[in-house]
């Protein structure tokens, strides 16, 4: 592996594989926290599709709200396990080790993206049984190239959001996690994820033009629902935002890391607990 | 034990609660962290309701899903906060054990802990509300509001809620390691299964049967029935007002019994296990 390649982008390399790895296995050795990022969206998506029912409601909505808890599952991690990351190994005791590593902070970040995208994605499997199994929702013929292609850029663009967030957070203590808390169901309004967020008007597409995780969803509903999707804009050119978004979030949030590094050794919150 | 003595335990439990909960911020951010959640929550259903009858939000079916999930504030709150004072108490500040070597009491203590989240639920609740009103346009003629009847089911139905978080502290005691996960599990569980936004007559038969056991069931139906003088339920509409008060009183009366041996049992096999002062997250 190390044989051409300059030595910090091997020992980079290598930290993003450690970190994913860590996540990953970590993430089955706790049976209590598969349970609460499988099964908890999918109950929550649950309801939301009783209640198109009790609405009366066409049955592509129903499927526009397992597509949704579907995609929850990803904003939870990155919230959570990206966002908050940060503060949970201040907690632990654990984050001076990050800055006394010799590889880059963004290499130890994006391990822990392709970690929680990896892990996040079999907890999907709970939701994607539950809304097609058990509830019995449909989609139409589509294109798999293409909704891999929308999936993996939507997961990029979040994923880097995940790490702008984890930046800022940083230099957090509880407001960190009270930031979270408060960020997962304005978000998920924002997003429409229960309900097309064309049906928010000039809000919605504000929303998109900030948050990926709307527009992406948008996209991905609209390759597998076609125009019963509702979408806000043309698939192709949501794809196009989407790859906006992952260069401007990825140079955010190096940017971010390099300047709340400095600012949180200098007030001396980097092993700060209880804050 | 003096009435007095009870009340300055329940007054200092809440003054550390409120310290706890508001000491990271100042009173605006905190306010606005404390209703940004469940204004989201009703906003997400006005977006549903939106999509589905293209922005005619008058109906009555939403307006009886709205209050639903308005008084589930309560039960998020307050549950899950109960569950969180074990968890934080324990594992963050690693200040239970002080509170079972003080005089206070662990039922004191938890009732006066979760007197702040029925502030910041109440708060929440009456946003709620305010917005639907004055933004979303659900109106009804107040002149239906029974309110004898629906200050009565309101406050045994918060009797149940409370019970509910004794038995989920319980369980934090127990099951440190599940503690944040259950907390939150429940909140959820309930959403599905009380018809907070959905009537029980869609859950398959077997889960119906299961929430006409549960308080929050009655609890939801008779708060709508009270307010705009009907229920969501058509099963439950068979149920007269008197035999739907009847019910919530029986239910919690059962409830809050088993719930407060259940959590004397779970805190008698913690203290067993050496679970009292177990660290497990931080």
């Amino acid at each position: 592996m190390s044989r051409g390649l300059p030595a910090s982008l091997v020992l980079d390399l290598r930290a993003i594989r450690a970190r994913a790895f860590v996540r990953i296995v970590g993430s089955v050795r706790e049976p209590a926290w598969i349970v609460s990022d499988a099964v908890f969206p999918a109950v929550g998506m649950c309801a939301y599709v009783l209640l198109y029912r009790a609405l009366g409601a066409p049955r592509s909505y129903e499927t526009l709200a397992v597509l949704g808890g579907i995609m929850s599952t990803y904003w939870i991690n990155v919230l959570w396990g990206m966002g908050a990351q940060l503060y949970w190994e201040k907690q632990q005791g654990q984050l001076q080790l990050y800055f006394a590593a010799p590889c880059s902070r963004m290499a130890i970040l994006t391990g822990m993206a392709l970690g929680g995208l990896i892990m996040t994605s079999s907890r999907t499997l709970v939701a994607i049984a539950v809304g097609f199994g058990l509830l019995g929702v449909r989609v139409q013929a589509f294109d798999p190239a293409l909704l891999v292609l929308v999936f993996l850029l939507t997961m990029a663009a979040l994923y880097m959001l995940g790490m702008l967030l984890s930046s800022l957070f940083l230099l957090f203590g509880r407001e960190a996690w009270h930031l979270c808390n408060s960020l997962q169901e304005p978000v998920y309004f924002l997003s429409g994820l229960y309900f097309p967020i064309r049906a928010l008007g000039a809000l919605g597409a504000t929303a998109a033009g900030i948050i990926p995780l709307g527009l992406g969803l948008d996209a991905v509903r609209q390759v597998l629902l076609g125009a019963a999707a509702r979408g806000l804009l043309p698939v192709r050119t949501e794809a196009l935002i989407l790859g906006a978004f992952i260069v401007v979030f990825f140079v955010l949030a190096r940017m971010a890391l390099t300047y709340l590094e400095g600012l949180s050794k200098r007030e001396g919150r980097l092993t700060q607990r209880w804050q | 034990m003096a009435v007095t003595t009870l009340a300055g335990r329940l007054r200092t439990a809440a003054w550390l609660g409120w310290q706890i909960e508001s000491n990271w911020a100042d009173p605006l951010v905190f306010a606005i962290y404390s209703v940004a959640r469940p204004l989201a929550t009703a906003l997400i259903l006005m977006g549903i309701y939106w999509a589905v009858t293209g922005g005619h939000l008058q109906r009555d079916a939403f307006l009886l899903f709205y209050i639903g999930n308005a008084f589930h504030e309560y039960v998020l709150r307050l549950v899950v906060g109960m569950g969180w004072v074990v968890v934080e108490e324990r594992e963050e500040y690693e200040t239970l054990k002080y509170v079972y070597a003080s005089p206070i009491g662990i039922f004191t203590y938890l009732w006066g802990r979760s007197s702040v989240k029925f502030a910041q639920a109440t708060l929440s609740v009456v946003l709620m509300f305010l917005m639907g009103w004055f933004v979303l346009g659900l109106r009804w003629d107040l002149g239906v509001v029974r309110w004898g009847a629906f200050l009565l089911a309101f406050g045994i139905g918060l009797v149940a809620v409370v019970y509910l978080g004794f038995l989920v502290a319980g369980l934090a005691l127990l099951l440190p390691r599940a503690a944040m996960t259950m907390n939150e599990g429940l909140a959820v569980a309930l959403y599905l299964l009380c018809g907070v936004i959905y009537p029980i007559d869609l859950l398959p038969r077997g889960l119906q049967e299961l929430t006409l056991l549960l308080p929050f069931t009655y609890w939801y139906e008779a708060l709508r029935r009270f307010l705009i003088g009907h229920g969501a339920s058509e099963r439950l509409s068979a149920l007269s007002d008197g035999q739907l008060l009847g019910a919530l009183i029986a239910a919690t009366l059962v409830f809050a019994v088993a719930s407060h041996f259940g959590y004397l049992a779970l805190e008698r096999r913690a203290r067993k296990l050496g679970r009292l002062d177990q660290t497990t997250l931080f």
